[in-house]
């Protein structure tokens, strides 16, 4: 297949110069003139009617102040997907400005535009409105309103309960995450009223999403509306939906015949940017004498948000679909109930559903291990699926993998085996080591993208991806792809991304998809190429298409040869002499079904006996991605998963009170790791060609945050003896679990008391962070304690 | 009020508010835009420049302090002749970027340590140092590695 | 986030500086490493902000009859290269190691960490196991507060519009002294959630402060006097902890006073 030995090589990437020039483009980088600055009025309330909204005749500096009612141009609230199977009540779509009523704290209620993001804020505070609060909602199992269910069953599961020897349960849940790219959303719209074209650059996953939520939200046809995606700092997943700002900003750019800019800042992507995970789940499981899996029952439940936004629906979906894992289970009944809560939507960040589904089966896997008293790893090897393709109870067809050959690298990557032991010697006194495994699979690819290739002066080649790149390195990637099929040198491949006016249609950049899917375009493209190339050169030469040789030369036509340059010069040759130019292109789209990508993860762990601080001392990574392009980019997205999902065990949750109201609202509070915390990860690689793309590619985007929480997790519960602590994985609540010793034993001494305390002084303490972390709210209410703390700061 | 700032070794001057901050002045009014703002209250260390050669966050000072002193930022690393600083390639070659938009502040933080450190700096310190700058996509471990690989003398590379 | 507006000014004298903070909407900016932040997320909204930074008479590190003395201005960058304050009083060079980073301690002053009274900062903790004198100036004349007589609440302190804390004086320690800091935070640099000080001079003097027992930094006397007496660590840890309400931080006091007093035996 490949000549050139592109496939596989650790190529580095090509926009890093500009990148490391600071000769970037990102969305703020951008301000067409006589631009209008959107700022937003928020709700301060998690659950309220909007009873007024008072504007002052005279805010000096504000241009314009739209609600709901201001922006006739909205014509919908937003699209909302419906996955297989499953029953959504789309009515409960997020509308763009709040109309009535409020369901979250953070939800935007008008635009004020000014000449200055300064001026916009300044006039947030002048806008007055009346709120009638009413109770929020906020524990999924209180919520009685279902905005999406879904459930699966195959073959008898009663039966196999009936029959089991043992019967293993485990209640698991995951708190809300926030996905935080460095660069926050944003986007500017500026309407042509003359070709009536609206433009939005958006800080988007892709293109052709944002296009079809606007066009759908504004009810125009979609070739009259353009997106261009810039540079982009970062998404995961968080930049798959626009923002409801965004609709209001390019709904505001049709009203007042300006355009229109939103820079989001941080305090409005913690409160307002729609998080990830917030799922539990009670899962059973059926087992044979010998540990044979018999069935599994699952309930997952989980928290929606005030409204759905157009993928809201999707990760607890795909999360209800993968809780069988990578094992043989012949019975399954699985439910998912997603709910209504009073707090900002929920939807898709890394791994969207994966990580969820992998950490719930793999610690009731070692549930059973402990219940059974079958070693972890040979309850595993005795349940794993080996036959391929595979259709889960769940209804999804696993393509391809080799799970055991994973686990015994992943195995043999992390050293002995160290048990939970008390450790009385050395400064570490008194801790208690864990180690964790887990094996898991990942929906990965499926549906379509395009990509159109031209062959272009001197032998050189443009490349068009519907697919589209903010920081995974398409562009390399791709080029390496082409390059390889076309026999010519990586440079040779120029690639073009990111504007629906230029740029095919496609599906977008999510759910670890763009080498199987777009990539797998770009090298049929290049195929069909190729082959047109060669019957030019038959014609050319008079010879028979397929006696045309093509090698890194080019094409040969008996003692002829042509290269790339050549054939590109006979079509600019006849379009000078004024004939047909029959310029040499092609475009190719590629649809398969998902693929299925897996791994294995070990990690050691330590729990510092007197504080209870958790260290990840070792990770082992182990990942099935299919073919690898390039594997110098496939370790860096293993690497920013995994490291992500430590995050995820150690410090990561957005918290919210008895209100409602985020306490979680600033980067002090919402706490990501930095070089300082990060353990040694060991990385290693099985590659299992999945039949169903030209290039036997699959996904390894989201593949570092789902192997790793398992494991992590996995090792905490066996650091604590068998006691499941929900993540984040924090000193207080491992210190706590360790004072109540293994699971099932009566407490232990250590702990005075088992109520979350809440002393003046840690309460006073916090103050000022609570103050940052109220966000919308605090504009309110943190003005008298706001002075409060400006005194003292100096 | 009219202040004049030196970044990289080019005066700018301009009428800026009071309560213009660094940051939007570098960005918006000198329009060098390769710095980058990603909180605005001082974590997550995009925003950072040099001001008299020490790193610091362009967020959290205002235009107006920065007057009659000299920064230095993103677009400063580059030789006169365009070509690109050994630190600038070991990022690319270590892969210790993805999206880009924490680079210029990871830059800035770790071509100071190394000057202040005369190249002699340890993978531990190196860590410490770049503690102060977020990055959400790459787990650091090349950021790291390419601050390392030209570091004249790693004490415990590794 | 961009601030609300404000008025601006930057004397450059002492004198000038009181002058403009002895109006009732003004507040002096220091490092502005905590004030910014609040600024943007409009949590602070000054009528008038009187920038210290041109005031170069507040900043210096220097030893008067034995009595370090810190101007309020002092970046703690500087504290923490400074070869005087690593000789006399290594605990400052420890715990100001811990406050942010090194782009925040280059901004960063001595004098805006111990007025903004921040309870889970690391230099009020620090000074305050150093018994240090804080020197307060206005236009009214001048006054002399003991941390105690400082720190009154959580980012609170005693002082009244129109006063500045302009010194930080830092008693000799007796020849001999060891001392150490320790903190359990989140992540690196983060605020510490618990810490401690702790200053030993066998036969002579003993201090332990600790950081997050409380909105204030506080000493404990009993901890102290058990330090002095020779008492082994888990007992000196047990006696500074237990005034401690929260139980799992009381935990981490614990441990963290062991730990120091291992350092420094």
């Amino acid at each position: 297949m490949s000549g050139s030995g592109l496939i596989g090589a650790p190529l580095t990437r090509r926009e890093d110069d500009r990148i490391l020039r600071g000769e970037t483009r990102y969305l703020d980088d951008i301000t067409p003139s006589g631009a209008l600055h959107a700022a937003f009025v928020r709700s301060p309330h998690a659950h309220a009617a909007i009873t007024a909204v008072r504007v002052p005749a005279d805010a000096a500096g504000v241009v314009a102040v739209l609600t709901a009612a201001d922006l006739p141009a909205v014509a919908a609230r937003y699209p909302v997907m419906e996955p297989r199977d499953s029953e959504v009540r789309a009515g409960e779509a997020h509308p763009v400005l709040a109309e009535g009523e409020v369901r979250y704290a953070g939800q935007p209620v008008a635009i004020v535009l000014a000449p200055s993001r300064a001026l916009a804020e300044d006039g947030v505070e002048l806008v007055d409105v009346e709120y009638e609060v009413r109770e929020p909602v906020l524990a999924v199992r209180d919520s009685d309103l279902v905005m999406m269910g879904w459930s699966a069953r195959r073959g008898d599961v009663a039966a196999a309960f009936a029959a089991a020897a043992h019967v293993v349960s485990g209640s698991y849940a995951l708190p809300r995450l926030i996905a935080a790219p460095m660069e926050a959303r944003g986007a500017i719209a500026e309407h042509d009223a003359a070709a009536d074209v609206l433009t939005v650059w958006c800080s988007a996953q892709d293109t052709h999403r944002p296009l079809a939520q606007l066009a759908h939200i504004l009810a125009r046809p979609e070739h009259s509306v353009r997106v261009i995606v810039p540079d982009v700092g970062g998404a995961f997943g968080s930049k798959g939906v626009v923002a409801p700002e965004v609709a209001a900003v390019a709904a505001a750019a049709l009203a007042l015949g300006v355009p229109v800019k939103w820079t989001e800042d941080r305090l409005e992507n913690l409160v307002g940017a729609y998080q990830g995970r917030g799922i539990e789940g009670d899962l059973e499981l059926a087992l044979d004498p010998e540990g044979r899996m018999l069935g599994l029952r699952a309930r997952l439940w989980a928290d929606l948000g005030g409204y759905l936004l157009t993928t809201t629906t999707v990760p607890p979906h795909t999360a209800g679909t993968l809780i069988t894992g990578c094992y043989d289970i012949p019975a399954a009944e699985v439910q998912v109930r997603g709910v209504r809560t009073h707090r900002v939507p929920t939807g898709p960040y890394r791994g969207a559903g994966r990580p969820d589904a992998a950490y719930m089966i793999e610690s009731l896997v070692d549930a059973a291990a402990r219940a059974t008293g079958i070693d972890r790893v040979t309850l595993r090897r005795r349940n794993l699926i080996r036959r391929f393709p595979y259709r889960t109870a769940t209804g999804l067809e696993y393509d391809s993998g080799d799970f055991e050959r994973c686990l015994d690298l992943a195995l043999g990557l992390t050293g002995a085996p160290a048990g939970p032991r008390a450790d009385t010697a050395g400064p570490a006194a008194g801790a208690v080591r864990g180690r964790g495994v887990a094996v898991f699979i990942e929906r990965a690819g499926g549906a379509w993208e395009t990509a159109e290739i031209a062959l272009t002066p001197g032998g050189r080649f443009r490349v068009s991806s519907s697919s589209s790149p903010h920081g995974q390195g398409h562009d390399i990637t791709f080029a390496q792809i082409a390059a390889d099929r076309l026999r010519v040198p990586v440079d040779a491949v120029a690639l073009r991304f990111g504007d629906s006016a230029l740029t095919p249609a496609g599906v977008g950049t999510f759910g670890s998809r763009s080498v199987a899917q777009g990539g797998s375009a770009v090298a049929l493209a290049a195929d069909e190429l190729v082959a047109r190339a060669r019957e030019r050169v038959a014609s050319l030469t008079g010879c028979d298409p397929a006696a045309v040789g093509h090698g890194a030369e080019g094409f040969s036509a008996g003692e002829r040869t042509l290269s790339w340059a050549a054939l590109a010069e006979t079509v600019a040759e006849a379009a000078g002499a004024g004939g047909d130019p029959e310029p040499l292109e092609a475009t190719a789209r590629f649809q398969s079904a998902n693929v299925f990508s897996s791994g294995a993860y070990v990690a050691n762990v330590s729990i510092d006996g007197a504080t209870g601080e958790l260290s990840v001392e070792r990770l082992a990574a182990v990942d099935d991605a299919g073919t690898v392009i390039n594997p110098l980019l496939v370790h860096g997205q293993v690497l920013g998963g995994a490291v992500q999902a430590l995050g995820e065990c150690l410090t990561e949750e957005a918290i919210y009170d008895d209100a409602g109201q985020l306490r979680t609202g600033s980067f002090l509070d919402y706490s990501l790791l930095t070089a300082a915390e990060i353990p040694p990860i060991i990385t290693g690689e099985v590659q299992t060609p999945s039949p169903l793309n030209p290039l036997g590619a699959k996904g390894a985007g989201e593949a570092g945050a789902v192997g790793t929480l398992a494991a992590v997790a996995n090792a905490v519960t066996d650091a604590l003896g068998g006691r499941v602590v929900a993540p984040p994985f924090t000193a207080e609540k491992l210190w706590r679990a360790l004072g109540e010793g293994p699971a099932g034993s009566p407490p232990g001494p250590p702990v005075e008391t088992t109520a979350l305390p809440h002393t003046p002084s840690a309460a006073t303490a916090r103050r000022v962070r609570v103050l940052v972390r109220r966000g919308a709210p605090a504009l309110a209410l943190g003005l008298a304690l706001g002075a409060l703390a400006a005194r003292g700061r100096r | 009020m009219k202040i004049s700032v030196t970044i990289n070794g080019t005066v700018y001057e301009d009428e800026v508010e009071a309560r213009t901050l660094l940051s939007d002045f570098i960005r918006h009014q000198a329009g060098l835009t390769g710095t980058h703002v990603g909180c605005e209250h001082g974590v997550c260390g995009a925003c950072t420049v040099q001001l008299d050669g020490e790193p610091i966050r362009s967020c959290l000072m205002l235009a107006v302090q920065a007057h009659g002193r000299s920064l230095r930022t993103v677009e400063g690393l580059a030789g006169s002749d365009g070509a690109l600083s050994p630190l600038q390639r070991a990022f690319t070659e270590q892969h210790a970027l993805q999206c880009g938009f924490c680079t210029a502040g990871f830059l800035m933080a770790a071509e100071a340590l190394l000057r202040a450190r005369g190249g002699a700096v340890s993978e531990a310190e190196v860590r410490e140092a770049l503690a102060g700058n977020l990055c959400r996509c790459t787990g650091y471990e090349g950021i790291v590695a390419a601050v390392l690989s030209v570091a004249e003398a790693p004490l415990d590379a590794g | 986030m961009k601030p609300a507006p404000f008025r601006y000014a930057a004397p450059d004298s002492l004198t000038a500086a009181l002058e403009l903070v002895a109006d009732e909407d003004a507040r002096p900016l220091a490092g502005g490493q905590s004030l910014v932040p609040l600024l943007n997320f409009r949590l602070a909204r000054p009528g008038l902000l009187v920038d210290l930074n041109p005031v170069t008479e507040l900043v210096g590190i220097e030893v008067r009859e034995g009595t370090l003395c810190l101007g309020a201005m002092t970046r703690q960058a500087a504290l923490l290269r400074s070869d005087v304050v690593a000789a006399g009083w290594p605990l400052l060079r420890d715990a100001v190691r811990h406050v942010g980073h090194a782009a925040i301690r280059n901004r960063g002053t001595v004098g805006g960490s111990v007025a903004h009274a921040d309870p889970a900062a690391e230099l009020p903790v620090a000074l305050t196991a150093l018994d240090a004198r804080f020197r307060i100036r206005s236009v009214h004349g001048e006054r002399v507060l003991s941390s105690d007589q400082l720190f009154c609440g959580a980012l609170t302190t005693a002082l009244q519009t129109g006063e500045l804390l302009v010194e930080i004086e830092v008693p000799p320690v007796p020849a001999g002294a060891r001392m150490a800091f320790a903190e359990h935070s989140r992540t690196h640099g983060d605020f510490a959630s618990a810490g401690v000080a702790v200053v030993h001079a066998p036969g002579e003097r003993a201090a332990v402060a600790l950081l997050g027992a409380g909105p204030v930094p506080v000493r404990v006397p009993a901890a102290e006097r058990a330090l002095l007496g020779g008492a082994p660590a888990a007992e000196v840890a047990g006696l500074a902890a237990a005034g401690v309400e929260h139980d799992h931080r009381r935990a981490v006091i614990r441990t963290l006073i062991v730990r120091a007093l291992e350092r420094i035996q």
